[in-house]
């Protein structure tokens, strides 16, 4: 079923803006956080069970606890590179309501005593980066940011900083690189950010909506939003459907929602006389589901018990008037090219699968490759410094042992095409 | 400040029970158990790991993934396998994916025989591949620099080079360009990568793609012999293993000695071995005829010549230079005491006065020297007159690694800026020859309150940990020494473990040289001996024709010394010039009457000491070319002919004798001091060394708030400091591969001053003084203070040391 709290009347006009935000209530978690002790919050959050919604799925009141207690440079950064194909449920939020980012970033920051924050949002969106621009210098006049925010003690510096576009600034610790002015690398981990993060200092990296959740917790209060959804996947989630349904666009629903009523009852389904023939169910380094578990819960838990993943929260469709093959070169080509070289398997891994790839195109393959391919993306996972490689070797992996048959076929009708196009420029 | 505390642990590898230190990362570990785990990008010596290679993936129970064993550190209880099935595919699939673009042209590549790609690949690869895809291209080799040649085709992008650039050496040249399977190593906009240890690169680099342009297609591993010696070019004395093919030095590796360089090498070090080996070399006898040329000449002829110094009996002096053997030293100072009756020998460089003994022995005092390794965890570092990057390029990196990975508190007090000026956190500034001042000053705040920088440096002096180590320049006037000393006494120095004092000395051996006896008024071991000359003194005397022979032990004295027409009367005035060198040098040329052919420092055999008191030992690692002979042979035989039997008939008698010789050296034999040196001041001998008596008058009492900073100019005129760049040596300006590092004249002048004088950064200029001209090149420096200026001494032309007065004048050319 869906059910609006963060996109709550979302297309009322001026809701950008701080007056018309705050007129329907906005800035009141803050009033109301602030009041409160900084533990409290946590626990509220802790209570909420809250999962993160970039992808990993981590419990976000936990990842706040681990943070050392007390005076110290401290920084939370808020992960707005949303760079996973198929993801596109941040953009909304910040371009239709960016002070519910901003609240949900003060009353963490009061949470967990920090006093700078960094919006880390990717160079595409130049017009929700000059949204969020405005909201905080709104924010700032209306004194929920800087020193002593509303006489409460808490001081807040938030600065929003533009990306220049890799896949891999998606990923924390390369964010925090980027972030540093560095090449964008993923770290070693650990030291996890909690404990070593941005200029060496303890850092909360959380995605947008987490972060644009809080302010909801803190009012429904902690053990309210957890009745919502499932046990395992509490509350709601901005959800990006695109592909092969009628009606694509971002929705937002109760986890534990059937995929089916998703994608059929929310999206409309494929056109008719189409069928889905697979699906992603959490952006396109998850992988791949097929028609026959449509009727799955959308929800963390029962998405891994299949294989596969919420992520963060983009499902894409794909119909039966695409090959497997081309579903393959599409997610190949994307983190081939944004591989970002610092480890083996991951480098060399993407590369030599796209390249092996082409060769199939390229009619030069037999269906014995296939056993090489599937062999490469085993080696790829759980090798890598960071999670890219996996990204894309999970998601190939699935397909060529789902559509495997489709794709030795598709291998021999390649090689065909090259024989004749060779017999006819003989 | 603390060091590790080192704490056993135990753990499981391959089922065995090992015991490690805590900490230790689990590859380190696994090795010292004498378990191999492939690795490519960790290197300790870099700091933290990356872990980007993936090669060393173990299986640690209790945790789902595979490890890099690297980036883990040991931890009791730990159960770990290495060699179970899943990490063999692991590693098997890591050697598949690095040779997915790597073009396997082993046959062709310098690496080949000591590539550790290759042996991973053999020991831990499945033996063929499955890849048929065609590999990436790149145009090959390139010169990275002129030094070094890059093959971005064999790179396996293991950030080692990368790393030593940005984190070790801190030039921060070196960067990833592009990305993913498109990365390449390169610098920002392609210029030359041109830094002063950029060579480590190629012995950090894991497979053939940074190569020696020196040593390209020179040898094959087989081919050649590894020979361990130290480096004779500067006091840092890195330890190195000569590469020797044919009785011929091709190449230098560092030798990994904590104590003394932690495994790197500057690229004088690493390429100046091709001095050994040029046209350039004297290797037989030179005698200067009757018409005046010199000529080469047999032995018996050149010590015949030579033997005439006898007819200079109380009216001879002997100059030696840094790069000679405590035994050298010795055997010169007893050839002219015992021989020629005279006193008159000195091994300072610079402008040392006359010697103050007990000053001397103060300040080498054992309890008082702090070792190079303190430089690494003190908690107060001060750096004072010295520039380490061009006196002793090593501790430049030593420090840094300080600052960086533990913390160590940086200050810097010196007349010119100082490459380590951004790592300190504070760099005071004080007018070239204000040392003295200074240094008053400081030891005035030391006792009272106040305010500025040398408060800042007292306070962190006083106040900022136990462990102070100040690194001073042995171009310190005496006063300023005296200060020191009582600067050091006040903060209690000697007593603390971990603190003292280490001189960077202007000489490779000026310590050993010194404890050798070679010095005026000192004998060995810094024990009383009849009085003699200084160096300016012999300048002045030989001059003065009081002087009749002059003996030259490896030092051009135009060269290397101030004052250059001093010194060329000096010679002009001797009658006769004995000389002992490797390279004929403008003032031999025209000087020299004999000149022996000098050893390099791959050819000798005899000892030398570290400036913080570690003896090191040189060994010959190839034949002497020509009819070169070893120098303790020549001085013995020397002796001989003006009538002194110094008992020495091989190099090992002549040490026994040095170790006779000198108190706190009994009991050092060759075995001890071994590949790694052995620091005298730690052992019980050290008690042995004399006690220093009354020193001057303290001046402290007095003293008072002294100006500190620089001096404003004085009609127009700047006030004048040197240095000596790290390339201005002879070595450097006769190996090939270094011409385009050959120092020339640098006149560092502040923005302040170039903007007044019209002179842009790189143009061309005259320093004048006295009727004295230089012409050199400006180079604006924003660190330099207004009414400054440096110039380059120790070069081959236009050389400072012919200026003789504090003020100059500098104007566009």
């Amino acid at each position: 079923m869906s059910r609006h709290l963060l996109f709550d009347r979302i297309d009322e006009p001026g809701l950008n803006t701080i007056g018309v935000y705050e007129r329907r209530g906005g800035y009141s978690a803050m009033r109301k956080a602030l009041q409160m002790p900084p533990e409290a919050i946590i626990e509220e959050i802790k209570q909420s069970a809250i999962r993160g919604r970039g992808g990993a799925g981590f419990q976000m009141g936990q990842k706040a606890s681990f943070l050392p207690k007390g005076e110290m440079a401290k920084y939370l950064v808020c992960n707005a590179d949303e760079s996973e194909p198929g993801t596109f449920k941040d953009r909304e939020l910040m371009q239709k309501s960016p002070h519910t980012l901003v609240e949900g970033i003060i009353i963490t920051t009061y949470a967990t005593g920090i006093h700078r924050a960094f919006i880390y949002i990717r160079g595409e969106y130049q017009l929700q980066a000059d949204i969020l621009d405005q909201a905080v210098a709104e924010a700032r006049s209306a004194g929920y940011l800087g020193e002593n925010i509303l006489g409460s003690g808490h001081s807040l510096e938030l600065v929003v900083h533009r990306g220049a576009g890799a896949y891999i600034c998606g990923e924390e610790t390369g964010l925090l690189d980027s972030l540093e002015g560095k090449r964008g690398n993923p770290r070693l981990k650990p030291p996890f950010p909690a404990i070593e993060g941005l200029y060496a200092g303890p850092t909360l990296v959380n995605n947008v909506e987490t972060l644009g959740t809080v302010p909801t917790i803190i009012n429904m209060g902690g053990a309210e939003y957890a009745k919502i959804g499932t046990q395992g996947s509490t509350g709601t989630k901005l959800i990006s459907v695109s592909g092969d349904v009628q009606r694509p666009g971002n929705y937002e629903i109760e986890l534990g929602m059937p995929s089916r009523e998703i994608i059929y009852g929310l999206c409309g389904g494929p056109r008719d006389g189409r069928s889905v023939k697979m699906w992603f169910p959490g952006g396109s380094s998850s992988p791949v589901l097929l028609e026959s578990d449509l009727d799955l819960a959308y929800d963390f838990d029962t998405m891994a018990k299949a294989g596969s993943m919420l992520g963060s929260g983009a499902i894409i469709v794909v119909d039966d008037s695409h090959t497997a093959l081309e579903v393959m070169q599409k997610v190949v080509k994307f983190y081939a090219h944004e591989s970002c070289g610092k480890c083996v398997p991951c480098r060399e891994g993407t590369n030599w699968t796209l390249k092996m790839i082409e060769r199939i195109e390229a009619g030069e393959s037999t269906p014995m490759d296939l056993d090489i391919l599937a062999s490469a993306q085993s080696q790829i996972i759980g090798h890598c410094l960071c999670v890219l490689g996996d990204a894309m070797a999970m998601p190939v992996g699935s397909i060529v042992e789902k559509f495997r048959d489709e794709l030795a076929e598709e291998i021999e009708a390649a090689r065909e095409r090259a024989n004749s196009l060779a017999y006819a420029t003989a | 400040m603390p060091r590790p505390e080192r704490k056993l642990i135990s753990l499981t590898i391959d089922g065995r029970e090992v015991q490690a230190v805590e900490g230790t990362m689990l590859v380190d570990a696994a090795r010292a158990a004498d378990v191999e785990i492939p690795y490519f990008c960790y290197e300790p010596k870099l700091g933290a790991p990356v872990g980007a290679c993936r090669m060393c993936l173990v299986e640690i129970e209790g945790i789902p993934k595979l490890q890099t064993s690297c980036s883990t550190p040991v931890r009791d209880g730990m159960v770990v396998n290495t060699t179970v099935e899943r990490v063999k595919e692991a590693q098997n699939s890591i050697v598949e994916f690095l040779l997915v673009n790597h073009p396997l042209d082993c046959p062709v590549c310098d690496k080949g025989g000591e590539c550790p790609l290759q042996d991973i690949t053999f020991g831990w690869g499945k033996g063929r591949t499955r890849v048929i895809e065609p590999k990436r291209h790149f145009v090959k080799p390139l010169a990275l620099s002129p030094l070094i040649a890059i093959d971005r085709e064999r790179c396996i992008l293991c950030y080692r080079c990368v790393r030593f650039s940005q984190e070790i050496a801190e030039d921060w040249q070196l960067i990833f360009t592009e990305r993913g399977a498109h990365t390449f190593v390169g610098t920002h906009d392609g210029h030359p990568y041109v830094a002063p240890f950029s060579g480590n690169i190629i012995e950090l680099c894991p497979v053939g793609a940074l190569t020696s342009r020196p040593y390209r297609f020179r040898a094959r591993p087989w081919d050649v012999e590894g020979s361990g010696g130290v480096c004779t070019l500067c006091p840092s004395q890195c330890n190195v293993e000569f590469t020797v093919r044919d009785d011929k030095v091709t190449r230098v590796l560092a030798r990994e000695n904590p104590g003394v360089d932690d495994g790197w090498l500057c690229d004088k070090g690493r390429f100046a071995y091709q001095a050994i080996h040029v046209d350039e070399r004297i290797t037989t006898p030179l005698v200067r005829g009757a018409d005046g040329e010199l000529r080469p000449a047999g032995w018996d002829e050149a010590l015949e010549a030579a033997g005439a110094l006898a007819e200079h009996r109380g009216r001879a002096a002997a100059l030696i230079g840094g790069q000679a053997s405590n035994e050298e030293a010795f055997l010169l100072a007893r050839l002219l005491r015992e021989g020629l009756g005279s006193g008159d020998i000195d091994s300072r460089l610079g402008a040392a006065g006359e010697l103050d003994l007990n000053l001397m022995r103060a300040l080498a005092a054992p309890a008082l020297q702090a070792s190079v390794s303190d430089l690494e965890f003190a908690h107060i570092v001060l750096v004072l007159g010295t520039e380490p990057i061009d006196d002793s390029p090593i501790l430049d990196l030593r420090i840094r690694k300080g600052v960086r990975r533990n913390g160590v508190k940086l200050a810097i007090a010196s007349a010119r800026p100082s490459a380590l000026d951004h790592n300190a956190k504070l760099a005071i500034r004080f007018a070239p020859g204000g040392e003295a001042e200074f240094l008053e000053s400081l030891e005035w705040a030391l006792g009272t309150p106040g305010s500025g920088e040398t408060h800042e440096l007292a306070a962190l002096l006083r106040d900022g940990g136990e462990e102070v180590v100040i690194l001073w320049g042995e171009s310190l006037s005496a006063p300023a020494r005296a200060t020191l000393l009582r600067i050091a006494d006040r903060l209690g120095l000697a007593e603390r473990q971990g603190a003292g004092l280490l001189e960077v000395p202007l000489g490779t051996n000026a310590r050993g040289i010194r404890e050798a006896g070679a010095l005026p008024g000192a004998g060995p071991g810094y024990g009383e001996a009849s009085p003699g000359r200084s160096a300016a003194q012999i300048a002045a005397a030989a001059a003065a024709g009081e002087i009749g022979a002059l003996h030259l032990f490896q030092i051009d004295p135009l060269r290397e010394l101030p004052d250059r027409d001093g010194w060329e009367r000096a010679l002009a005035g001797a009658k006769l010039v004995v000389a002992h060198a490797a390279t004929l040098t403008d003032g031999l040329a025209r000087h020299a009457d004999v000149i022996f052919p000098a050893e390099s420092g791959a050819e000798k055999d005899g000892t030398v000491v570290h400036p913080d008191g570690r003896l090191q030992r040189l060994r010959s690692a190839i034949r002497r070319p020509g009819e070169v002979r070893a120098g303790w042979q020549v001085l013995a035989d020397l002796a001989k002919r003006v009538g002194l039997d110094t008992g020495v008939l091989t190099a090992g008698m002549a040490f026994r004798q040095l170790i006779a010789a000198v108190p706190f050296y009994e009991g050092l034999t060759l075995e001890a001091i071994g590949g790694r040196g052995l620091r005298w001041p730690e052992t019980e001998a050290a008690a042995a060394m004399p006690a220093p008596g009354p020193l001057a008058a303290a001046a402290g009492a007095s003293a008072t708030p002294a100006a500190s900073g620089p001096r404003a100019e004085a009609n127009g005129h700047l006030l004048a400091g040197t240095y000596r760049s790290i390339w201005a040596a002879s070595e450097v300006e006769i190996s090939p591969a270094l011409r385009f590092a050959v120092a020339e004249q640098v006149v560092e002048l502040s923005p302040q001053d170039a903007d007044r004088l019209g002179i842009e950064d790189g143009a061309a200029v005259r320093v004048a003084q006295n009727g004295t001209r230089l012409r050199g090149r400006a180079a604006i420096r924003s660190g330099v203070p207004a009414g400054t200026a440096f110039l380059a001494a120790g070069i081959a032309e236009e050389s400072a040391n012919a200026l003789t007065e504090p003020l100059v004048e500098v104007s566009k050319l």
